[in-house]
């Protein structure tokens, strides 16, 4: 069954645990900036995004991908195969939801890939605000929190995609 | 050779402001070794390139910003780093630690410390980013508050991720007490190293790093974490986590007051009849509007505020700790919770120490009361008891250091001495330091914290909880069956010596990991054992996994602090308690009559710590055991080893 993570974004306190959980388990390093799940902040609006990969439907990353290096694995969750990622950033652009980023070291496209099923971060997350849901309760939790803080942020988001 | 341990960014940078260069360099081994970090190698830095003639505002004295090995790693809290300073309000060891992002980023972007050398000509601040560290200027944000200069900085790099520490209009103008503000409403608060930043033209630092942080054995090392959360997670600590979740520090003000030890219109007493006022319910349910942490930290006290109408509104901001509603709030008379945080939130923009900001003004309102103070002095203002709009005017008025507030910008010892008279009487701090939110009458053990801490009254170098809040199984296991029961009475003098001791050793090493006083002083979780549990698989430093080496060094770090005060010139003498702390019996409330015993808690106190009881001075040995040999090439011939 396919899934997705979903965060409850008044849980989350801000705390950059899930960012070192992903660094580590992903790069072997305490690296936030490596992670595949990013905390956006704007301290004068109060405001604390977690940006993470939602496993679109129909993921707009992997439609931009000039070399196809954005594909499933046995799971069916999309991954960048780094051995043919470009770093053209297509997919960085593509995607609305600031769900795929460039690493900083290898210059390569990263994305969530769910850590084959037990998210490091989820662990990590001392305060419940991150959750592995099934696709169908994970897209109600994703309305309820994460959309309305990306209308905050000014990010479009296009009728339908959510 | 390279730093051969991980955990560590391996580099700092010795900055010599003057010249205008930026020299980066590797840590030295020794360093981590026999000091660890933060605190414990900023002593080793400072005893090295200061001395007793170093004036604490001049290009001679050295500013450190410093963090330690668990800074930015996986280990709750990790969030903290530091500033040291020959300190400029006390003239002695000043240290003040800071929670939030900037000191991981620091880490991340590459250097474990900075040292600043000399004066810059013109305002400056340092930027750091993935091993690089320039000087940039700083012309056009000089004079701005601390969160429009980190707006700027932002800006000027077009990055959000940049997390600094800065200060604002008060440390530029020399106020002693000045903070240095890190991530918009954190602050360095304690000791004016805010003003020696500003005398230095520096107005601050900022760091984006992406070169991230190794561990020696990282299977290993998150192992022993998963230990230590284990530990936090023991049924033991659950309400205090929850309150802490919950309140964040204000439900101090609830709980301490009960005890009689919530300092009130000027330390006169330590109950505050109108404390539910500005207490932790009334907080949570009206103004409180989220909860936050700082980095990787699992107990998150950090919330957020908004005041929507009023004489007083704000949009959403950190909301106060105990500290600052003590400060203004009970040792003020001032009731007004909304006010409160309108003071906070002015200090932590202008750069000012709330603690002892707040504490100056109580001082100047019983001079004003008693007569000493006028009108006249005051420039028209009336500072009766719980004026809020005098507090507010006069916060201004001391960032800027204009009218009275160019006496009260000295803190209280300066101002009462400027003042002269009686003022001294009323003058309630130790070292030059303005006591902070606790009162010895009610609570023996911190009479000896105050007296004893190297940076004056204040209770974050050695703060006992176990017998305030009442710990039986913890202090068994620390000091054993006999002395729980003397330990536990909070109004008792006994073993208090050995307990601030063990405190204060336990500290140094939180104060050079560079981790939280929340988890390991309150609620008391983590002890020595932690970092003999996790400081070796993070840095492959091989004998921290010794106990005894890891208490030694505890012992070395807390030594050679005391050592740069002995040099400055503090001995017995110095390590006492202001008249009213100490001579005056508690007039009202639970601890009511209550004083405190200092002279047997410091002779209990001397001897654990190997010194001598009629100077407080080290002995030889002592400082011999602990590979002090520097110390007593240096003391001994000013006769201040015994
Ligand atoms: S670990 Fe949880 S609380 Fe902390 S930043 Fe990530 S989602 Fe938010």
């Amino acid at each position: 069954m396919k899934a997705i993570l979903a965060i409850e974004i008044e849980l989350c306190t801000g705390c950059r645990s899930c960012e070192l959980a992903c660094s580590i388990a992903h790069s072997d390093s305490f690296n936030p900036k490596r992670s595949r799940i990013q905390i956006l902040k704007d301290e004068t609006r109060n405001l604390i995004v977690p940006m993470v990969c939602l496993q679109c439907e129909k993921p707009l990353c992997q439609e931009a991908c000039p070399n196809g290096a954005i594909m499933e694995n046995e799971q069916g969750i999309l991954f960048v195969e780094k051995d043919i990622c470009i770093g053209c950033l297509n997919c960085v652009t593509a995607c609305i939801y600031g769900g795929i980023g460039m690493d900083p070291v290898t210059r390569k496209a990263v994305k969530c890939d769910l850590c084959r099923g037990d998210p490091a971060c989820v662990k990590a997350c001392q305060y419940g605000a991150i959750k592995l849901l099934s696709v169908t309760e994970g897209i109600h939790q994703r309305k309820k929190g994460v959309v309305p803080a990306f209308h905050i942020l000014g990010v479009q988001v296009a009728e339908g995609q959510e | 050779m390279t730093f051969p341990y991980k955990g560590y960014a391996g580099k700092y940078l010795d900055i010599d402001l003057t010249k205008g260069v930026v020299h980066k360099k590797d840590m030295e081994k020794d360093w981590a070794r026999l000091f660890l970090g933060g605190t414990g190698i900023s002593s080793k830095i400072l005893w090295e390139r200061t001395n007793a003639k170093t004036d604490p505002l001049s290009p001679e004295n050295v500013l450190i910003a410093g963090t330690g090995p668990l800074t930015g790693v996986m280990f709750s809290p990790s969030g903290r780093m530091m500033f040291a300073a020959r300190g400029p309000l006390t003239g002695v060891w000043a240290e003040s630690h800071v929670g939030g992002f900037f000191g991981p980023e620091m880490k991340y972007a590459g250097f474990d410390f900075v040292l600043f050398n000399g004066r810059s000509k013109k305002p400056v601040y340092l930027f750091m980013r993935d091993g690089h560290a320039e000087l940039r200027d700083a012309t056009h944000i000089w004079g701005q508050e601390t969160d429009i200069t980190t707006k700027m900085i932002r800006e000027e790099h077009k990055d959000p991720t940049i997390e600094t520490a800065v200060i604002g209009p008060a440390g530029e103008n020399g106020v002693l007490y000045s903070s240095i503000t890190v991530d918009f409403y954190r602050a360095a608060g304690r000791a004016g190293l805010g003003a020696v930043m500003g005398s230095k033209n520096v107005k601050g630092l900022a760091a984006s790093g992406a070169l991230g942080l190794e561990a020696y054995d990282m299977d290993k090392f998150l192992e022993a974490n998963e230990q230590e959360m284990a530990k936090l997670r023991d049924p033991l600590w659950k309400d205090s986590l929850a309150s802490l979740r919950k309140y964040g520090t204000t439900d101090l003000v609830a709980v301490i007051n009960e005890i009689g030890r919530l300092p009130t219109k000027n330390h006169w007493t330590g109950f505050y009849e109108q404390a539910d006022d500005i207490g932790p319910e009334i907080i949570a349910e009206k103004y409180r509007i989220a909860q936050e942490a700082c980095h990787g930290c699992a107990v998150g006290c950090k919330y957020i505020i908004q005041v929507k109408s009023g004489d007083y509104p704000t949009d959403p901001v950190g909301g106060p700790e105990y500290e600052t509603i003590m400060a203004f709030g009970s040792n003020c008379l001032n009731n007004d919770i909304e006010s409160i945080f309108y003071l906070g939130k002015r200090c932590d923009l202008l750069g000012l120490d709330t603690i002892s900001c707040g504490k100056t003004i109580g001082f100047a309102m019983e001079l004003y009361e008693k007569g000493i103070l006028t009108e006249r002095d005051t420039g028209g203002l009336e500072l009766s008891w719980g004026n809020k709009e005098a507090q507010v005017e006069l916060v201004e008025l001391i960032a800027k250091r204009e009218g009275i507030g160019k006496i009260l910008a000295n803190g209280v010892r300066k101002a009462a001495e400027q003042i002269g008279g009686d003022a001294w009487k009323y003058a309630v701090h130790v070292k030059g330091l303005e006591a902070s939110g606790q009162d010895p009458r009610a609570h023996q053990s911190i009479g000896l914290t105050y007296a004893t801490n190297v940076r004056g009254a204040d209770h974050l170098r050695s703060l006992s909880s176990l017998e305030e809040l009442g710990y039986p199984d913890i202090v068994i296991e620390r000091f054993g069956e006999e002395k729980a029961d003397a330990i536990l009475d909070i109004m008792s003098p006994k073993y208090k010596g050995q307990v601030v001791w063990d405190m204060e050793d336990l500290y140094a090493l939180v104060d050079s990991a560079v981790i939280c006083k929340y988890t390991t002083m309150w609620p008391p979780v983590f002890y020595f054992d932690t970092f003999v549990n996790v400081i070796p698989s993070l840095t492959g430093m091989e004998e921290w996994s010794d106990p005894r080496y890891v208490r030694q060094t505890a012992e070395r770090i807390s030594h050679l602090r005391r050592a740069f005060n002995h040099r400055l010139g503090v001995t017995r003498k110095e390590e006492t308690l202001p008249p009213r702390l100490l001579k005056e019996p508690m007039p009202t409330g639970p601890a009511k009559g209550g004083l405190p015993d200092l002279d047997e808690m410091l002779d209990e106190y001397y001897k654990y710590r190997g010194c001598d009881r009629e100077t407080g001075y080290p002995l030889e040995s002592k400082l011999l055991d602990l590979n002090l040999d520097f110390v007593v090439d240096e003391l001994k011939p000013l006769k201040m080893i015994k």
